[in-house]
C-alpha cells in the first residue's frame, strides 16, 4: 500500500535517505525539455513524449556511438571488427523503417533467409516489410495462409534444415495458436535431439503491447508466458536503432528469438539509423541514465512513462508537488532498458541494484508471474542485504486489458511516479 | 443507375486460379473386391485424385436469383411475402447506413475502431432471415455479423452503445472494441477478436443444444467464419468434431475474397472451403453470397439437415468484400480501385434484390427514398445518442473477472487504485480528464466487492 500521508512520506524518506540530501550535486533534470528555464512543465504540457524523448537518437554522431554496437562488414574476413565510425552513414528511420532495413539486410547477406506471415507480402500491417516482396522476390518474401501455429511450424521446418526463417506474427495477442510449436517444439528442439538438430535460424517477429485503443486482443505483452521456456529468447527492442541492431542479432543467434516490437513505436519512434549492417548484443541489458539511488527497470514503450515519471519526479507540475516530497526531487533514479527478457540481464541489473538498494519495475504485462516477478525473485535473494526497499512493480492489474479502462489498467506515469514516491520514501 | 446485367461473368475471384488439373477418382466397373472394415473397391489402377467434383470443374454455386433479380431457370423462389421481403431489405440497407455514419464517427476519432460490411448484406441477412430466433450464433472471425443481431431486435441504440463503449453497452461493457458484440437475449455470442477460436466452440455449442429435450429437434448453433479463419486449425477441429461427435451446427464461411490483403487465391490452393466438408463427411453447399433468396434457401436447408442428421452442416457464401479490412486498413494498397467499383456495380446484392422486389411490385423509387431517409435519420438520432452518455463505472474495470468471490488480488488491486485516485485522480490532469468520462467518476471503485 502507498502512504497517501505526505508529511509522513517526507519523513520516512528523510529519515531514511540521508544520502539524497547530503548530495552535493545538482538534481539531475536531464529531462526537461526547456533547460535553464526554472518554470515547471504545465501537467500533460511539456512532459517528455516519444517523439521528443530523449533517449532517442536524433544525430549522426550520437547513432554512430550506440553504446554496444558491433559492425558486421561485409570486408570482415579477418574477423577483426572495426570499429570506426568515421565515414559511416545514418538515415532518418522510425521503427518500421528499422525493421525493414534489418529484414532487408539480413535477405541480401544470406541466399536461406525468408521472410514469410500473414500480409507480409504487400508490405505488412505495420509496413514492417514493405518492398521486400518486390526487392527480394515472391519466393522469399509472402503470404501465408491465416495459421499461427503453421507459420511458427513452418518457419521451425525451414529452420531445422539450416536455413534462416523470420517469420510474422501479425499482433503478440494472437501467438497462442502457436503456442505449442513454440513452447513445445521451438524451445526444446536442441535439448531433445541431444544437440544434434537446431532451429536457430528461427525468429518470430510480433508486435506487442498497447496502443491506447486496442482492447482486450490488440494490447498484451505476453512475454511472461514464455518465460518457462529455456531454449527460447525474447527480445524487445525500445527504438529504431535498437530494433535494427537487436532483430540483426536474433536472426543470427544460435537459439530460436521471439522479437517483439512494440508497435505504437513503430511510427512515433524516430532515430538516425546507421546504414551498415550492425548487431547489439542479446542478453545484455542497457543504461539509459546513471543514477545512484533506485533503480528503474523496464523494456519497450514503458521505458517512456518512465522518463516522464522521472520527469514529474524531479519537476512535478504545481498541482502535483504537494505530493511530491521536496526531499525526493533530487534522487537519481538509474534507468535501465532490460532489452532481452529471456535469458535476461541478471548480472547488470543486480550491479545495479547493490549501487542503489531500490528496485522498481514496469511492465504492461498484469502483475501476477509477469517478467517482474522472475527479476524480483532473483533480485531478493541476490541483493537481499543491500535492499532499503521491497522491489516494487508497477504493472497492468490482474485484469483483462479493456478498451474504455485502458488509461487506468497500464502502469501510466503517475503510477510510476508513485511506485518511486513510495520506494524512495520506504 | 447503372445498367445490371442478367448473367455475371465476372470471374470469381476464387477461381482466378484455375487448377491445372481437378481430377477425381474413377470407380472401377468390375471391383476386385472390397477392402475389409470399409466401402473401399480395391482396383489395379494406380490413381491420384484432388477433386471432389467428380470432374474437371469446380463445386457449383447455387443462385435464385440472376443480376437482373429475376429467377434463374429451375429455381425455387422462397415464399415471402411483400411485408417479409420489405424486411429484409430494409435490414440490408440499415447496413450500409450504419457503416456510412460510423465509418466517418471513427474518421472523426470518436470510435476507436470500425468495420464495414459493404457487399455482404445478402449472406448475413439472408442467413439470419432462415434461421429461428433462438438459434445459437457464434459470430466471430470477421466481426461482420452486426447484421444478424439487427435482424433478432438488437437495435441500432444497441449497436451505438457498443460501438461507443457508454453507459448502455452491455455486450461488453465498453471493454471491447466496437463491433464485438454480445447478447444472450438474442443468443449470440459475445465476439472475440480472435479468429476462428469460436468454431471449434460452436460445436460444442451444438452438441449442448443437442442434449436439451427443450431445443434438441428445434435449434441448432451457427458459427460465421471468413476463408482466411478456416485457415486456422480451430476450423478444421471445429468441423471434425462437429462431425464426429455428431453436433448439429451449421458452419458458414463467407468467403469474401479477401483476409486483410491476402486474396483467397494466396489463402488457399483447393476448391475453396466448400471442397473441405465431404472430408469430414459433412453435408455442404456453395451459395452465391450475394443473393439473399439463395442464401436463405441454403441456410434453411442446412439448418434442417442439421436437425435431421443431428450433425454438422457447411455452407460456403461467395462474396466480395467492397469494403476495406477495417479502418485500420486501407486495401488500395494491395487491390485496384476499379477492382473494387466494377464489384459494386456488376454485382451489388442490395441492388439485385431490389430489382427483384420491383418486379413484383414492392418497391419504387418513392419506397426507397423514404426508407433511406429514415434510416439515416434514426441512425442519426442514436449516435447523437450514444455519444452523448457517459461510460460504466470505472469500477467495471475489476468486475466480471471471476465469478463467485472475489481473489484478493483483484481486491488488492481494486483497492490500491481507488487510493491512487483519491490521491491525484484530481491532481493530475490526464487522470481527472478521464475520470469525467465515467459514470461514478472514479468514486465506486474502492469499497466492498459487489
Amino acid at each position: 500500500m502507498f502512504v497517501p500521508n505526505t508529511k509522513l512520506a517526507l519523513r520516512t524518506a528523510k529519515q531514511r535517505i540521508p544520502l539524497l540530501l547530503q548530495s552535493s550535486a545538482p538534481p539531475r533534470r536531464w529531462q526537461s525539455t526547456v533547460e535553464g528555464k526554472v518554470e515547471p512543465p504545465p501537467a500533460g504540457g511539456h512532459l517528455p513524449s516519444i517523439a521528443t524523448s530523449k533517449m532517442l537518437r536524433t544525430t549522426r554522431d550520437d547513432a554512430l556511438r550506440t553504446p554496444g554496437l558491433a559492425w558486421t562488414d561485409d570486408d570482415d574476413s579477418t574477423g577483426a571488427v572495426r570499429n570506426i565510425v568515421g565515414g559511416r552513414e545514418t538515415r532518418k528511420m522510425n521503427m518500421y523503417q528499422a525493421v525493414r532495413d534489418a529484414l532487408s539486410i539480413a535477405l541480401a547477406k544470406d541466399d536461406t533467409a525468408v521472410v514469410f506471415g500473414e500480409d507480409v507480402a504487400f508490405g505488412g500491417v505495420f509496413r514492417c516489410t514493405m518492398g521486400l516482396a518486390e526487392e527480394f522476390g515472391r519466393e522469399r518474401v509472402f503470404n501465408t495462409p491465416l495459421t499461427e501455429q503453421g507459420i511458427a511450424g513452418f518457419g521451425i521446418g525451414i529452420a531445422s534444415m539450416g536455413h534462416t526463417a523470420i517469420a510474422e506474427i501479425q499482433f503478440a495477442d494472437y501467438i497462442f495458436p502457436a503456442f505449442d510449436q513454440i513452447v513445445n517444439e521451438a524451445a526444446k528442439y536442441r535439448y531433445r535431439a541431444g544437440g544434434q538438430f537446431n532451429i536457430g535460424g528461427l525468429t518470430i517477429r510480433t508486435p506487442t503491447m498497447a496502443v491506447g485503443h486496442g482492447g482486450l486482443y490488440h494490447s498484451q505483452s505476453p512475454e511472461g508466458y514464455f518465460m518457462g521456456a529455456s531454449g527460447l529468447k525474447i527480445v524487445i527492442p525500445r527504438s529504431p536503432i535498437q530494433c535494427k541492431g537487436l532483430l540483426l542479432a536474433a536472426i543470427r543467434d544460435p537459439n530460436p528469438v521471439i522479437f517483439m516490437e512494440p508497435k505504437i513505436l513503430y511510427r512515433s519512434a524516430v532515430e538516425q539509423v546507421p546504414i551498415d549492417d550492425y548487431t547489439l548484443p542479446l542478453g545484455r541489458a542497457e543504461t539509459l541514465i546513471p543514477g545512484a539511488d533506485l533503480t528503474l527497470l523496464s523494456w519497450g514503450t514503458p521505458l517512456y512513462t518512465c522518463t516522464t515519471a522521472l520527469s514529474l519526479l524531479s519537476s512535478p507540475p504545481p498541482a502535483l508537488a504537494p505530493l511530491v516530497p521536496a526531499a525526493l526531487r533530487g534522487a537519481r533514479v538509474e534507468l535501465i532498458d532490460l532489452r532481452t527478457v529471456l535469458p535476461w540481464d541478471v548480472e547488470g541489473v543486480v550491479a545495479s541494484v547493490e549501487r542503489t538498494g531500490r528496485l522498481v519495475v514496469v511492465h504492461e504485462a498484469s502483475v501476477t508471474a509477469g517478467v517482474g516477478a522472475e527479476v524480483a525473485a532473483e533480485v531478493q535473494k541476490r541483493c537481499f542485504l543491500k535492499l532499503k526497499a521491497p522491489v516494487k512493480r508497477v504493472a497492468g492489474w490482474d485484469v483483462p486489458a479493456g478498451l474504455q479502462y485502458e488509461k487506468f489498467n497500464m502502469p501510466d506515469a503517475i503510477r510510476i511516479l508513485d511506485g518511486l514516491i513510495e520506494t524512495l520514501s520506504y | 443507375m447503372f445498367r445490371p446485367v442478367r448473367s455475371i461473368r465476372l470471374p470469381l475471384h476464387t477461381a482466378v486460379k484455375y487448377r491445372a488439373l481437378a481430377t477425381a477418382p474413377k470407380f472401377p466397373v468390375h471391383a476386385q473386391g472390397i477392402l475389409p472394415t470399409s466401402q473401399s473397391p480395391i482396383v489395379s489402377e494406380l490413381q491420384f485424385f484432388n477433386s471432389v467434383t467428380g470432374g474437371a470443374g469446380q463445386i457449383p454455386t447455387y443462385r435464385v436469383l440472376d443480376g437482373a433479380g429475376v429467377p434463374i431457370d429451375g429455381a425455387e423462389v422462397p415464399e415471402i411475402n411483400e411485408e417479409f421481403a420489405q424486411k429484409l431489405y430494409e435490414h440490408m440497407q440499415l447496413l450500409p447506413t450504419l457503416d456510412n455514419i460510423l465509418y466517418n464517427v471513427q474518421r472523426q476519432g470518436k470510435i476507436s475502431f470500425y468495420m464495414t460490411a459493404y457487399g455482404e448484406e445478402a449472406t448475413i441477412i439472408g442467413s439470419a432471415a432462415a434461421l429461428a430466433p433462438d438459434d445459437e450464433v457464434l459470430g466471430e472471425c470477421q466481426y461482420r455479423e452486426m447484421g444478424v443481431l439487427l435482424w433478432r431486435g438488437f437495435g441500432i441504440n444497441g449497436v451505438m452503445a457498443q460501438c461507443f463503449g457508454n453507459q448502455e453497452d452491455k455486450s461488453g461493457k465498453g471493454r471491447q472494441m466496437p463491433m464485438h458484440f454480445g447478447s444472450p437475449q438474442h443468443h449470440f455470442h459475445t465476439i472475440s477478436s480472435t479468429l476462428a477460436t469460436q468454431i471449434p466452440q460452436a460445436a460444442g455449442v451444438g452438441f449442448a443444444l443437442k442434449r436439451d429435450p427443450a431445443r434438441r429437434d428445434k435449434n441448432v448453433a451457427v458459427v460465421y467464419f471468413g476463408e482466411g479463419a478456416a485457415s486456422e486449425g480451430d476450423f478444421h477441429a471445429g468441423m471434425l468434431l462437429a462431425s464426429t461427435i455428431p453436433s448439429p451446427t451449421v458452419f458458414l464461411a463467407r468467403n469474401n475474397g479477401f483476409a486483410i490483403s491476402t486474396p483467397s487465391s494466396e489463402q488457399y490452393y483447393g476448391d475453396g472451403i466448400a471442397a473441405r466438408g465431404p472430408g469430414y463427411g459433412v453435408d455442404t453447399v456453395r451459395v452465391d453470397g450475394n443473393d439473399i433468396l439463395a442464401v436463405m434457401n441454403a441456410v434453411k436447408e442446412a439448418k434442417r439437415r442439421c436437425l435431421e442428421g443431428g450433425r454438422a452442416v457447411l455452407v460456403e457464401a461467395m462474396t466480395y468484400r467492397v469494403g476495406h479490412h477495417s479502418t485500420s486498413d486501407d486495401s488500395f494498397a494491395y487491390r485496384g480501385r476499379q477492382e473494387v467499383e466494377n464489384r459494386k456495380k456488376i454485382d451489388n446484392p442490395i441492388t439485385r434484390f431490389r430489382l427483384y422486389m420491383e418486379s413484383k411490385g414492392w418497391w419504387s423509387e418513392q419506397h426507397e427514398e423514404d426508407l433511406k431517409a429514415r434510416l439515416k435519420k434514426d441512425v442519426m438520432q442514436a449516435f447523437k445518442r450514444a455519444e452523448s452518455l457517459k461510460r460504466h463505472d470505472l469500477r467495471e474495470l475489476f468486475t466480471d473477472v471471476y465469478g463467485g468471490e472475489e481473489p484478493w488480488n483483484i481486491r488488492e488491486q481494486r483497492e490500491e487504485l481507488a487510493g491512487l485516485l483519491k490521491k491525484y485522480g484530481q491532481v493530475w490532469e490526464p487522470w481527472r480528464n478521464e475520470l469525467a468520462a465515467f459514470k461514478d467518476g472514479g468514486e465506486k471503485v474502492g469499497g466492498p466487492p459487489s
